[in-house]
């Protein structure tokens, strides 16, 4: 028999790969995708959408919380965290069928195995032991990320947690150490919380969600801290001994060093990208600090060799990940148009309580970049529905370029702005200046409001403050 | 009803065809058609076609005037018999362009006159750019000259020349029989620095200035940079989305204002470019991929004797070479293909008689090698061109016919990436073929058929020794290209093939 070949293959079935094998078969490639474990990736099995059904149960443990507040009363209440987990782990499932569908609907050959580049334009897949070679005029990886280690603490999956553990309790931690502030970190350190968990986060940078503007990161901890949960900046887990029946950190912060017990520690500093057993080494295929070297179309530096997603850097996000595999795929095609991906276009989500959502540049990056800036605050305790629905804590923070009134960046804090951040978004796709979102119309009352505002005020004229 | 009623559709010629032009009307309303007959000429960026009827009747009705446009699918007039009533004919159209879908379509609702298609010229208002404030030097002297009524020029060509006050004097013809075509008279505005007249612009409007930037479609952004500095829109490129300046096409022009003093014109304008390697080609319509390939390798092979010559080249050096550069270079994967092709070029500069088109009358040499290459694709065969080839490095050539054959699959190529060619090459070694004889792709001269590369023995010096050996055979039109040419090519390109270091250098 000989060698089967196709138009496109892509290796990883995650929000970047099964989106490039749907396009590039939409675009009339014989397209493959090969995948090692489940299509969807770890987005739709271990990642936004298990963890954001988890955090639905933290938000109604909020809701039952203040619930008196609104006048109900009720004993008797009780939480089986299994029944929650089992709803995370369905809802991942039904996911993963509905790629399956979408891969055969399209007309994708969906291959089980393990792949690895033979030589250029050339795949070995393993499956079960048996290595089959195909050939593709182009090859994208999407092999994505995995969580990182520290050299001192590693994931045993029992005493330290990764995400994937994490997010499949069979029973709820009385003590938990949240090791690192970014997005993962205090998305759990809020779930937990919620369900009535103890709850360390420790941050090696000044501030927690380093990434997001400083405003915005100063609020969160604040409302954290109101929670209960402690907060340890400037601070490193220098150690981790688990052989006692309690884990013993030691920490070390600006106020010296300290040992904390806990029973649970959950690891989440970041990710290395999926570049290993590729056959990279052996063709030159460029890295850089675990992650794939690719241009604003993907291209690698490999003849015929793309690469998109959390394996070709940051930001590690689905939504980026989807948006490169459709211009990598375009742009293979010959198709009018297409542009490179603009990193400052891409907005960022984090599911703790209070949400935090954002695009584009934060105050101190415009400024490093030289921008003169126009900047607009605008706080929710001054929004109507914000109040009424008891969540006025948060902040809507525009920033402009002073001269040509282009939306550099905006930042949310509080409920929802998951969802309205995507205002901004296109406000920005679509150049508008501040002049334009002034001149829009609101809906009242609602939360996003607060965006109009916010606009308002970087113009000297906000109504409501 | 509309059985006896036969729509004259405006017809897709060509996968990049969405509109065309009405050239000529052969009829006039009224008169008796039969089928076969040429109706109406069209014409394209590309081709001047006919529309022959399809079946007999009156003419009863033109919707399509001479000098529009229109969309493809659009109805251009109607043929139906002497008792079909005037209303069912008004009923018909009414049905037929309120319906239509193309948003492209003629901009004013088209009013079915049952009348002759009226000049015009006549009843056009104001031209649509009216060269205001500060024309640019080249562009008035366009206008200057003397009465221009005598130019041989495409009823299209005459009616944008009066909107543009271009005197159809200073413009050279290529079109058909030499005329000034649509395409002549563009090309001739952009050079002079001017802009195109896009068929978004609201005709009746007529109001862009140069100067006057109001009427530019721009993100607000892109407005205010350009104001604060000092920019004209109309200076920009136009690389927005739906054809708006974006912040990018602003900044560029700052960008090159500031290397630049004194920025020469305003012709950044982004629309096109020169045409690559400046070979003229006068394209062929296709109607169906399928139908074109039948049609025209039966008038190949009826019109062009074939003469055909072989030989066999060895390969192993140039097979070694290719190792050497695609394990030194992470860039490159270079096929034995892309050597033929590279050859090919070089043979063809040292033998220029072969890089020709003949069309039966007028034989064009060709100054650059643009190289067909024949790929096969689901639905049949497609030819798309390697330009100036000899101009390219293996690499190059390489990754743009991995380009071409990919977008070739996918039914993505521009007409003019497949249309033309000085020479073809048609490869079938892949398929473990030995040797096979080509069909001349007309109007082209020559072209090569390749076969597979294997070891064969062959005799070195009085001994066997084994070689990897490739059979090469090239068909030429004898009526343009001798024997001995034809010779003299397979034989230089041998030399190149076998000390691939002599094309490399």
């Amino acid at each position: 028999m000989s060698m089967q070949q196709f138009d496109l293959m892509v290796v990883g079935g995650g929000p970047g790969g099964y989106v490039a094998a749907i396009r590039a078969a939409q675009l009339g490639f014989k397209t493959a995708l090969v995948e090692k474990e489940h299509l969807g990736g770890v987005c739709l099995n271990w990642g936004c959408i298990p963890t954001k059904a988890l955090l639905r149960g933290a938000d109604i443990a909020h809701t039952l919380k203040e619930a008196e507040h609104f006048g109900f009363a009720f004993d008797n209440l009780s939480f089986d965290i299994k029944k929650l987990v089992q709803h995370s782990r369905s809802v991942a499932s039904k996911l993963t069928h509905g790629v399956a569908y979408l891969m055969q609907k399209n007309g994708v050959t969906v291959i089980d195995g393990s792949a690895s580049l033979a030589d250029k334009c050339l795949l070995n897949v393993e499956h079960e032991g048996k290595i089959t070679q195909y050939k593709a005029t182009h090859i994208i990886l999407a092999t994505g990320a995995r969580a990182r280690n520290l050299p001192s603490i590693e994931i045993d999956g029992h005493r330290v947690w990764g995400a994937r553990e994490a997010m499949t309790p069979t029973a709820l931690p009385r003590k938990l150490l949240v090791i690192g502030g970014g997005a993962i970190g205090v998305e759990f350190a809020s779930l937990y919380n919620d369900l009535g968990t103890d709850v360390t986060l420790v941050e090696a940078e000044q501030r927690i969600t380093p990434a997001e503007d400083a405003d915005i990161s100063a609020l969160a901890e604040k409302a954290f801290k109101q929670r209960g949960i402690k907060i340890l900046t400037n601070s490193v887990v220098q150690s981790l001994d688990t052989s006692g029946s309690e884990s013993v950190a030691l920490i070390s912060g600006p106020d010296g060093e300290q040992h904390l017990e806990f029973d649970q520690v959950i690891l989440a500093v970041g990710i290395t990208g999926n570049i290993e057993n590729l056959g990279l080494e052996s063709l030159k295929v460029e890295t850089e600090k675990g992650f794939l070297q690719a241009d604003g179309f993907g291209k690698t530096n490999l003849t015929g060799l793309y690469a998109i997603g959390d394996v070709a850097g940051p930001p590690w996000l689905a939504h980026k990940a989807s948006h490169e595999a459709v211009i990598c795929v375009e742009k293979i095609a010959g198709v009018d148009g297409v542009k490179p991906l603009n990193k400052d276009q891409v907005p960022g989500c984090t599911y703790c309580r209070p949400q935090i959502a954002s695009v584009g540049l934060t105050e101190a990056q415009a400024k490093a970049a030289g921008h003169t800036v126009r900047v607009g605050r605008f706080n929710l305790n001054a929004n109507g529905k914000a109040l009424a629905i008891n969540e006025a804590e948060g902040l809507v923070k525009t920033v402009f370029d002073q001269n040509s009134g282009e939306l550099l960046g905006a930042h949310m804090i509080g409920p929802e702005v998951t969802e309205q951040i995507q205002g901004f978004g296109i406000a920005q796709q679509l150049e508008a200046t501040e002049h334009e979102l002034a001149q829009s119309i609101f809906a009242h009352p609602t939360v996003s409001e607060s965006m109009h505002e916010s606009v308002l005020d970087s113009l000297g004229i906000a109504i409501h403050q | 009803m509309t059985d006896q009623i036969t729509p004259i559709n405006m017809p897709k010629w060509g996968m990049e065809m969405s509109e065309g032009d009405i050239n000529t009307w052969y009829f006039a309303v009224g008169d008796q058609v039969n089928a076969g007959d040429d109706l109406v000429d069209i014409e394209t960026s590309k081709i001047i076609n006919t529309v022959t009827a399809s079946d007999g009747g009156i003419l009863r009705a033109i919707i399509g005037a001479q000098g529009e446009t229109h969309a493809v699918g659009a109805l251009l007039g109607v043929l139906a018999s002497a008792d079909v009533s005037d209303a069912d004919i008004q009923a018909f159209i009414a049905s037929n362009t309120s319906a239509a879908p193309e948003p492209e379509a003629a901009p004013e609702p088209v009013a079915a006159s049952l009348v002759a298609a009226a000049d015009p010229l006549e009843t056009k208002a104001a031209p649509l750019v009216t060269e205001a404030a500060q024309p640019s030097n080249n562009l008035s002297k366009l206008a200057e000259g003397e009465d221009d009524s005598q130019v041989a020029a495409s009823p299209v060509a005459r009616r944008l020349a009066a909107e543009y006050g271009v005197n159809l004097n200073n413009i050279s013809g290529t079109g058909r029989h030499d005329r000034v075509s649509k395409r002549d008279l563009e090309a001739a505005v952009l050079s002079a620095g001017g802009r195109l007249i896009g068929n978004s612009i609201d005709k009746s409007a007529g109001t862009t200035q140069f100067g006057d930037d109001s009427n530019v479609k721009a993100t607000p952004v892109a407005r205010r940079m350009a104001d604060q500095l000092g920019i004209n829109l109309l200076e920009c490129r136009v690389s927005g989305d739906r054809g708006r300046v974006c912040k990018a096409d602003v900044e560029a022009v700052a960008a090159l204002k500031n290397k630049m003093s004194a920025p020469a014109g305003s012709h950044i304008a982004g629309i096109g470019g020169g045409i690559d390697g400046g070979n003229t080609v006068e394209s062929q319509p296709i109607s169906g991929m399928r139908k074109t390939i039948a049609a025209r390798l039966q008038a190949s092979k009826q019109t062009a004797p074939h003469f055909r010559v072989h030989i066999d080249a060895e390969i192993d050096a140039l097979l070694d070479v290719r190792k050497q550069i695609n394990s030194s270079n992470t860039d490159a994967k270079v096929s034995v293909n892309d050597f033929i092709i590279k050859a090919c070029a070089s043979a063809l500069m040292k033998v220029p008689a072969i890089n020709v088109q003949f069309d039966g009358e007028q034989l064009s040499y060709f100054s650059n090698a643009d190289i067909s290459v024949a790929v096969a694709i689901d639905d049949g065969l497609i030819t798309p061109i390697v330009t100036s080839a000899n101009h390219k490095g293996l690499v190059e050539i390489s990754n743009t016919t991995r380009d071409l054959a990919t977008r070739a699959k996918l039914g993505r190529l521009k007409p003019e990436e497949f249309q033309g060619g000085s020479f073809c090459i048609s490869n079938l070694g892949m398929y473990g073929i030995k040797q096979f004889d080509a069909i001349i792709n007309p109007p082209q001269g020559a072209i090569l058929a390749v076969g597979a590369g294997e070891q064969r023995p062959v005799v070195k010096e009085g001994l066997l020794a084994v070689a990897t050996v490739m059979s090469l055979s090239l068909s030429s039109d004898h009526r343009v290209i001798d024997g001995a040419v034809a010779a003299e090519f397979l034989s230089v390109l041998k030399g190149y093939l076998e000390q691939p270091a002599t094309m490399l250098g």
